[in-house]
């Protein structure tokens, strides 16, 4: 028995009320012997383990994390476990990439009767754990501040030449603000130098004339969608009195690369968008760059740019009186490098003709995946750890997500439930970050806004990218925002589940 | 004036130096980003650029405690409970190493917010008094730059202690406070009066370089006339994401959040926080009854803009903005949300 | 005050609680330092900032005049985190108190004119402090009423008070609720009715009278329009605002008004100053 032995460590027990708790129970009044290191929480159902519940723990100091729910199938609730298996077996995936020993976390099934197999799996757990010993801790991790520069290769050519279609997609745009049933259409148009867009609210036919299209439209237009439809929404109760019919409101129109049409996509899946209150203007996409990679190209942080042009794969930029020409290869953004969906699939107008790929071109891992797999599990912590420090907290990452719909209601602004606090030690800014990544996992589209929008550059992307790798691991090659049919895999569960083994600590 | 000289080489020696009697902070590369950050003997040289986000938080920290708190139960009478309150009120000496003159002009910004009112801010000013800034004059202006738009320019010297600026082969090290001019004066650097003229002359040349100056002295009065355009508002502020990287990058943004985290009868009692808060949340004014007066996000940039541009030449003596044109808040937007265009346009249209 | 730290709390101790109603408590509370207690000096109007530690801290006006100081007293309506968390407190417990804050009632301006005050809600709460006060030196002013309105008879605070201030000779006392209830006996001192309508039926005079009124958003609004219609100039109208604070010492800076922070340069406002702000309220 090794807590006879040695040293108590902490570990967590999740235990459902209905089964696990009383075959815990039914091993007390057996008298069974049992280690005692587990600290025990009643939960009515293995189901109410939110992911978040292990991780915070695990960050905050518990060597190991157990969860015991009903066995499959037999669930009081019918199907809180099935939900629960698929959630708790993506935070044990999860896990690596921040520097946790997945072994640190296991999930089980023990009913109400098998008071022997709860001895079994509490005494395997905890022997699991003291081999393991103490859980390193983020305060003891050696930071890493750097980060990969390494590019991996693109999975198409990619062209900044511009789009020969943008006329026509003005005009249907034109057509459609003239025919007055939008709010306003969201594109991008030049902003304060040649190789900064901005976003473009076009409410009146003149406005489209500022539309742009090309490498530099780099953000999401996917990302207020909710908010726009609720100011239309607001726009058209003006007036309205208390009684009168409500009014139908104006359509919001977007303009979609392929990605963002893919955040549009999820919403749809998700129901938290109504198809009829968007109008889709979509248009090939041939690709979109770095700023910060065309400044490094430049060699000047500082470089007045004048002009830009574009022509084939490679871009002219005037800066400082002073021309440079680079290739698509070298500034391209990470996301474009590995875009298979350049083209929206769910649209009421398209302009030109669609930009497709290869269907079996493969693209490389990303960078910043390959770079934290390279590392061991003490390193990542220690990446983590470094990369965080400088995090300022300003959700800028949040904000420019197309899936946090939350905003005004975000949980890490919520003093009840209390998750985050207001201290800014690493693992606290960390954790929002978990939030962020377990709320997106089965939904992030792979946007990268996220990582984009961050003033300090903090690849935040890469843990929803692991949480992207896992479901489509677990979910053969699932593809959150390709399908609006198909239900998001944490939405949903299959009683028999292709890819998770059912009794995990039988590997133990 | 002390006017001294350092070689290119001889800089991290004395920076070493420094570290002995202060915490020195300085800026250096992380990722993509250059952060202040404590600096100590075995680093390398200080990178010689702006930092991504401003070095506000040596005076004024993201997060720190006001008071610590903690119940302890009379263990004869376990209904009487005393409370212990404790305010941490310390400063280190400290110096903040390669800021830039809009950094340095912050602080004085901040100075009126902080030290300026009926009450002042115990906390900020002992950092204050026990901080000495030695600020690297600008030598490359961004596009984003535009400290000459809001009486500044890349040497201007308010808020500093020491000027000092790249000429060949080292720099040029300037006496502007008393503070600084001691530093100087017991440095043993050599010098460095000859070379005072070529200091001057480059920076000449980088205020050339700042975006073409318009004139703002109409800033404050149009604001006013234009608070109640909503539409131009609602406008001017649609890509705006409502985060708050404009506010913690900026070296003049002073808001901040109080809150208790911690359980007063735990073993190790809990603390009162003061944390950076902006106001481009929407949390930020809403009341407990729902109520909120900034309710939408054109309010709440109206509130930002005028704040910075109008409602600070009210409460500053010298009518100064609350701004000092370092462009963080334009080249650091994730939507390159433009501050100037707002101005500019409120004062034009 | 602490003198060097303004965001530093004394320590306090809740010497009495009432249920003024089903949602607005009234906490009378010490300073556990008795030198501080005794020299513990306000003006009518101020505020101070109660804390619950680990829950947070909260402005509330001291609604004790000046003239009673035995203790402070605070009225606490439940709406939010420190709100609710302060309903729970028993006598004995400790909490802070930064105080006082704001600035006051000019009433040395307001010697030998009429008074007339009019408290919605839980805004009784700062009109109790100025109009006790001002009872407690009533040879210096003329006449002083008082229009007390509330949703229902069981919303009307200080229960206790308003016998006293019925029965008072130097106040005249009206009470008005919204809507008709049981027991509620409508008579001279006892109206049935909103309050801009019991005031404009109550009809006081603007010439050499003071209007001081505290309440809810709506209720200021209609009632401003109501004092108005009567020839109230906006200098002899005086309000508190409310709006979210943290630090309570104009330093954090979300109570702002254009260039004002309510902490500091408020809460009372005359209406001639409120008019020189933005319109954000």
């Amino acid at each position: 028995m090794s807590v006879l032995t040695g040293k108590e460590l902490r570990i967590v027990g999740f235990l459902c009320n209905w089964c696990s708790y009383g075959g815990a129970d039914t091993a007390g009044v057996a008298r069974a012997t049992q280690p005692t290191d587990l600290r025990i929480i009643r939960v009515p159902c293995s189901g109410r383990v939110n992911p978040l519940f292990p991780l915070k723990a695990l960050l905050s100091g518990a060597d190991g994390v157990l969860v015991s729910g009903c066995h499959p199938r037999d669930c009081h609730y019918s199907a809180g476990n099935f939900y629960a298996r698929r959630r708790l077996e993506l935070l044990k995936e999860f896990l690596p990439i921040i520097g946790i020993n997945p072994d640190r976390f296991e999930y089980t099934w023990v009913s109400a009767s098998e008071g022997q197999r709860w001895q079994q799996v509490v005494t395997a757990f905890t022997d699991r754990i003291h081999k393991l010993g103490p859980a390193p801790r983020f305060k003891d991790a050696e930071p890493i501040y750097d980060l990969p520069g390494a590019l991996t290769s693109l999975v198409r050519p990619l062209d900044c030449g511009g789009n020969p279609a943008l006329d026509e997609l003005k005009q249907q745009i034109r057509d459609a603000l003239a025919d007055g049933h939008l709010h306003c259409v969201v594109g991008w148009q030049q902003g304060y130098d040649p190789i900064h867009a901005t976003p473009l609210h076009m409410r009146k036919p003149e406005d489209v004339d500022r539309l742009i299209w090309g490498p530099f439209n780099i953000h999401s237009t996917a990302n207020m969608i909710t908010q726009l439809i609720k100011e239309a929404q607001d726009a058209a109760m003006v007036g309205v009195k208390r009684g009168d019919p409500i009014p139908p409101a104006k359509k919001v129109g977007v303009v979609v690369k392929g990605c963002d049409s893919k955040g549009l996509v999820e919403l749809l899946q998700e129901k938290l968008i109504d198809r009829n209150a968007v109008e889709i203007f979509a248009m090939g996409c041939n690709g979109t760059v770095s700023t910060d990679r065309i400044l490094a190209k430049i060699g000047n942080t500082a470089a007045r740019v004048s002009a830009v042009s574009g022509k084939g794969d490679t871009l002219t930029v005037t800066a400082d009186g002073t021309e440079y020409t680079m290739s698509m290869n070298d500034i391209a953004q990470d996301k474009c490098r590995a875009c298979k969906m350049p083209s929206a699939k769910v649209y009421d107008h398209f302009a030109g003709e669609p930009v497709t790929v290869a269907e079996d071109a493969v693209p490389e891992p990303a960078a910043i995946m390959a770079y934290l797999d390279s590392l061991t599990l003490d390193q990542r912590m220690g990446f983590w750890k470094g990369q965080m420090e400088r995090c300022i907290r300003c959700h800028a990452c949040r904000n420019a997500c197309p899936m946090c719909v939350c905003r005004e209601v975000c949980v890490a602004d919520s003093r009840e439930p209390h998750w985050v606090t207001q201290d800014d030690t690493v693992t606290n800014k960390f954790f929002f970050q978990l939030i962020h990544a377990l709320h997106l996992a089965g939904r992030c589209t792979g946007c990268g806004e996220c990582n984009r929008a961050c003033p300090v550059g903090i690849p935040v992307g890469a843990l929803k990218m692991q949480t992207g790798r896992i479901v489509q691991r677990l979910f053969d090659g699932y593809q959150p925002g390709t399908d609006a049919d198909a239900i998001p895999p944490f939405l949903g569960y299959e009683v028999e589940e292709k890819n998770i083994p059912e009794h995990h600590i039988e590997r133990a | 004036m002390t006017i001294c000289f350092l070689a290119t080489e001889g800089l991290v020696p004395w920076l070493a130096k420094l570290a002995q009697n202060y915490r020195v902070f300085a800026p250096r590369r992380e990722g993509k980003a250059i952060i202040f950050r404590p600096w100590k003997e075995g680093d390398k040289a200080p990178v010689p650029l702006k930092a991504t986000v401003a070095p506000k938080g040596v005076m004024f920290p993201a997060c720190e405690t006001l008071v610590s708190y903690k119940t302890t139960k009379d263990p004869q009478q376990l209904d009487k409970v005393s409370l212990t309150l404790k305010a941490p009120v310390k400063a280190e000496p400290t110096v903040l190493f390669g800021c830039r003159s809009c950094d340095a002009r912050g602080f004085v910004a901040l100075d009126k917010a902080y030290l300026g009112g009926k009450f002042k801010d115990p906390y900020y000013e002992a950092r204050r008094n026990a901080t000495l800034i030695i600020t690297h004059t600008c030598d490359n202006p961004t596009p984003t730059c535009f400290c000459t738009w809001v009486n500044g320019g890349p040497a201007s010297p308010e808020g500093s202690d020491v000027l000092m600026t790249a000429v060949q082969g080292g720099y040029v090290l300037e006496g502007i406070s008393q503070k600084g001019n001691d530093l100087l004066a017991g440095s043993g650097l050599p010098d460095g009066s000859d070379k005072l003229n070529e200091a001057r002359a480059l920076r000449t040349e980088a205020a050339k370089r700042v975006t073409p100056r318009k004139d703002l002295s109409k800033a404050a009065e149009r604001l006013k006339a234009r608070f109640t355009d909503m539409d131009f508002w609602i406008a001017q502020t649609a890509k705006c994401l409502s985060c708050g990287a404009c506010t913690f990058m900026c070296p003049t943004c002073q808001c901040f959040n109080i809150t208790d985290e911690g359980d007063p009868a735990s073993e190790q009692g809990g603390q009162r926080l003061r944390s950076w808060d902006y106001c481009m949340s929407p949390m930020f004014t809403r009341e407990a009854s729902g109520h909120n007066p900034r309710m939408v996000k054109a309010a709440r940039m109206r509130n930002r803009v005028s704040h910075k541009y109008w409602y600070s030449t009210e409460y500053s003596p010298d009518g100064r903005f609350s701004c000092t044109g370092c462009g963080r808040c334009i080249a650091q937007c994730p939507v390159s949300l433009d501050i100037r265009e707002i101005v500019v346009k409120a004062i034009e249209e | 005050m602490n003198e060097l730290n303004p965001l530093l709390p004394e320590v306090a101790t809740v010497v009495e609680i009432v249920q003024e109603t089903h949602n607005i408590k009234t906490f009378r509370v010490k300073l556990d330092d008795e030198e501080r207690m005794k020299a513990f000096h306000f003006e009518p109007g101020q505020v101070g900032q109660l804390s619950l530690f680990g829950v947070g801290e909260s402005t509330f006006v001291i609604n004790s005049p000046p003239t009673r100081m035995d203790y402070l007293q605070f009225s606490v309506m439940k709406a939010g985190e420190v709100t609710s968390a302060l309903h729970k407190l028993n006598v004995g417990d400790k909490i802070g108190v930064r105080a006082p804050l704001g600035n006051f009632f000019p009433y040395a301006k307001w010697k030998g004119k009429d008074i007339f005050f009019i408290g919605g809600g839980i805004g009784m709460a700062p009109i109790r402090t100025i109009m006790l006060y001002l009872l407690d030196n009533k040879k210096d002013y003329g006449t002083i009423s008082l229009l007390y309105g509330a949703k229902t008879p069981e919303d009307l605070s200080y229960k206790d008070d308003i016998k006293e201030w019925l029965a008072d000779p130097n106040l005249n006392a009206v009470l008005t609720i919204d809507n008709p209830a049981e027991g509620w006996t409508v008579d001279d001192t006892h109206k049935v009715g909103l309050i801009p309508n019991v005031l404009k039926e109550l009809a006081p005079r603007p010439d050499n009278c003071i209007a001081v009124l505290c309440g809810p958003p709506i209720m200021i609004k209609f009632t401003l329009m109501a004092l108005k219609d009567m020839n109230f100039p906006d200098e002899q109208i005086f309000t508190t605002l409310e709006k979210r604070m943290k630090c309570g010492v104009g330093l954090c800076g979300r109570c702002n008004i254009g260039g004002k922070l309510v902490c500091v340069d408020g809460p009372v406002f005359s209406y001639d100053q409120l008019r020189e702000l933005p319109p954000e309220l």
